[in-house]
């Protein structure tokens, strides 16, 4: 795969994360309506929540990792020096990543199956109970792992073009090891530092980790690639789990029975891999990217580097141990288990504090700075990652977690406050940086700003208003058909703060359409022309 | 209508993100102008281990998450007063089942007195619910999840305050959770009622 073909491959792959985008922020819109008990002949119950169901698959796969996947097929190579070890894998990821989010969306959207993104069990097999027939589990469970299935290929690629040889000039001694086994086991010494552990055992004296063989946003990129590649099995076996529920009801009435799964046993593992993409696609690619950007803009070097590696491997070790946050008004669960989840959670904010501090003291060392549009962007990621993660450490402690669990605090200013003004922000900042590198033009600096300013402070009134309503006791994932009450001043400013995020998104649009035109855009989908 | 206690977190957290969103704008005002003095020391670029400043801010989160963790477990916190600390015998217990979106309590309303430990045992039947009580305002007394059985979901509480509360189910179920509503479910006597 040559540069300019990975250009396009990125192209595609952004391209397709906005409009995922756009669609999530649609679907947002139309909920934020409908709690507020409008458009109630459109939508019903069912309908609302199969839209909820579809809304963190879009946002989520959709856009986030599509996003992260496309920036991360150009920079590691970009970064490296060297080619993406498969480029038919690069677009059988591309593929399946799109037609899972799309047959999770349209599962949803045609049959309203509606078992949320949490999947308690047994929920999505609860047919009897639930109205919802076996073959939309089926439809859904398929889509779901061929999402993961999508996450897994893009992973093994990335990992095999960091660890093994370029293909064309291979060396003969290294050629021997391109097995993923050889992959698996370079990624986990590397990951985990055990290359040196085993160095300290033989008594190696002055002995230097593999891991500073690459460049920091090459470690945040695997080190944050192992979290995502255990999410993708847990999740992607629950897909597949629904997949194999749906068949067995499909051919026989009585189809397999829902209590062979235990409810609390499945619950552990499935927020185990769950919470590894807030911990790993999130935390660790995030802070990946603004290693990487950061320097890049200002023309100087990290701060810290070396302290910034030790943190990824803490943030990864960290995120490992930290699902029980999720859990604590479990009263089945463990009490050990639920401080423990409390104790290492609290470490995220070591991790994320040291991070933060590492990007604004190399801003510092670099006064007078002039802030280009993705150096803004990620200044503004950082205060949304602040004010997202704080109230995410608030609501993780056992004795608060009881009045604060499953209310809109949790999804409102931890939840999107974190995503779209943390995440999202940081991936507007790698799209405004790397569209002169992709397409040969820049973005108009001053649209860039309105969408900023709409986007964050958007971002922040809905996320801030859905939290104080949360924090007055308004439930997260719940309509209030007899009214909203006292919660309804809350429900209007979070409306007004998702349509500033809207028209912020559209101005980025038009900036887009602006500067390369709608045919330019089109062509990236189009086969190559044959020169001559 | 917010309960002291959500008040008081919601104040904090509040004031502290204040101080971070200025922060974070005299940060962008402040770097746009050029250093007073000559900028300091590079020590982090020779790749040497962690620089002063740094180490500070390591030792100030270090202490942060401690005392975090020592606030939020200590009996200063209502919930965790009477979940960690008490180490009470329930005058009361009551059963309540839930099967098929609906809410099966013993007596309608469940009395109860005020500052009396009340145990709730709930089991589902079906599926994975929530159960929460909350106050006239709408505001959260407490909850926890409902794990369906083999589990029973158990909490002691006690309840400061009389009058008639709500339970609902926290935990989305299907559509019809919003719906799994019990008004005026519990009564809670003595107290200024007396």
């Amino acid at each position: 795969m040559n540069e300019s073909e990975r250009k396009i491959l990125a192209l595609r792959f952004v391209v397709v994360a906005l409009i995922f985008f756009a669609l999530a922020g649609l679907e947002g819109i139309l909920m934020r309506l409908r709690i507020m008990n409008l458009l109630t002949e459109i939508f019903t119950e069912e309908h609302y929540y199969a839209i909820m169901t579809a809304h963190p698959f879009v946002g989520i796969y959709g856009w986030a990792y599509m996003a992260v996947m496309g920036a991360f097929y150009f920079l590691v190579p970009y970064v490296l020096k060297k080619d993406i070890y498969s480029k038919r894998a690069a677009y059988v990821s591309f593929w399946l990543m799109t037609l899972g989010v799309f047959t999770v969306w349209a599962t949803s959207f045609i049959t309203h199956y509606a078992p949320l993104y949490t999947l308690y069990w047994p929920l999505p097999v609860a047919f009897e109970l639930t109205g919802w027939s076996p073959l939309s589990a089926f439809t859904f469970g398929v889509g779901v792992a061929t999402i993961l299935a999508g996450v897994l290929v893009f992973f093994f690629n990335m990992f095999a073009t960091i660890f093994l040889p370029a293909r064309g000039n291979p060396k003969p001694e290294t050629e021997v090891k391109a097995t993923p086994w050889y992959v698996a086991k370079e990624l986990i010494v590397t990951a985990f530092n055990l290359d040196k552990l085993r160095a300290r055992i033989k008594g190696v004296p002055n002995y230097v980790e593999k891991v500073f063989n690459y460049p920091v946003f090459v470690v945040a990129v695997f080190r944050g690639c192992v979290d995502t590649t255990l999410n993708a099995f847990v999740i992607g076996g629950v897909g597949a789990l629904l997949a194999v529920y749906g068949v067995s009801y499909l051919v026989s009435q009585s189809g397999l029975a829902a209590s062979l799964v235990d409810p609390l046993i499945y619950k552990n593992v499935f927020w185990w891999g769950l919470d590894l993409i807030a911990d790993g696609n999130v935390l660790i690619f995030t802070a990946g990217a603004w290693y990487l950007l950061v320097p890049l803009l200002l023309n100087r070097p990290l701060y810290g580097e070396r302290v910034v590696r030790s943190v990824i491997l803490a943030d990864l070790v960290v995120s490992l141990l930290v699902w029980n946050h999720h859990m604590l008004a479990d009263t089945p669960q463990p009490l050990i288990l639920q401080i423990q989840g409390q104790i290492f959670t609290w470490g995220e904010l070591i991790t994320m504090g040291l991070t933060m501090f590492a990007i604004l003291m190399t801003i510092w060392l670099a006064r007078p700075v002039k802030y280009s549009a993705p150096l803004k962007f990620i200044l503004a990621s950082i205060l949304g990652y602040a004010v997202g993660g704080l109230a995410g450490i608030i609501q993780a402690n056992y004795s608060i977690n009881r009045y604060f669990h499953n209310t809109q605090w949790v999804i409102g200013i931890h939840g999107h406050i974190q995503l779209i003004v943390g995440l999202s922000l940081t991936i507007f900042a790698a799209i405004y940086a790397l569209f002169p590198m992709l397409t040969g033009k820049s973005l108009d600096e001053k649209l860039a700003d309105m969408h900023l300013i709409l986007m964050t402070a958007g971002g922040l009134i809905m996320g801030l208003s859905m939290g104080l309503a949360g924090a007055s006791g308004m439930l997260r994932r719940t309509l209030y058909p007899e009214g909203l009450g006292p919660f309804e001043p809350y429900m209007v400013a979070a409306f007004l703060g998702a349509v500033m995020m809207a028209a912020g998104f559209a101005i980025f649009l038009l900036n887009v359409l602006r500067t390369v035109g709608l045919r330019n855009l089109i062509g990236i989908f189009m086969p190559p022309k044959n020169k001559g | 209508m917010l309960a002291p206690f959500q008040y008081l977190v919601e104040t904090i957290y509040l004031g502290i993100i204040a101080i971070v969103i200025g922060f974070i704008l005299l940060f962008y005002w402040i770097t746009k102008k050029p250093p007073k003095r000559r900028i300091m020391h590079e020590d982090h670029l020779n790749g040497g281990g962690i620089e002063k400043g740094e180490k500070r801010w390591l030792y100030f989160l270090l202490t942060i998450a401690i005392i975090g963790n020592l606030l939020t477990l200590s009996p200063l916190i209502p919930s965790s007063q009477i979940l960690l600390w008490q180490d009470v015998k329930p005058s009361k217990t009551v059963t309540i089942e839930i099967r098929s979106y609906e809410f099966i309590l013993p007596e309608k309303p469940i009395v109860v007195r005020v500052g009396e430990p009340i145990e709730f045992i709930v089991i589902s039947h079906d599926l994975t619910y929530g159960f929460g009580v909350f106050r006239k305002d709408g505001s959260m007394v407490f909850q926890m999840q409902v794990v369906p059985k083999p589990y029973e979901n158990r909490i002691t509480w006690i309840f400061n305050e009389p009058g008639l509360y709500d339970i609902r189910s926290t935990e989305y179920s299907g559509p019809k959770h919003p719906f799994m509503l019990v008004k005026d479910a519990i009564l809670v006597v003595g107290g200024d009622m007396d």
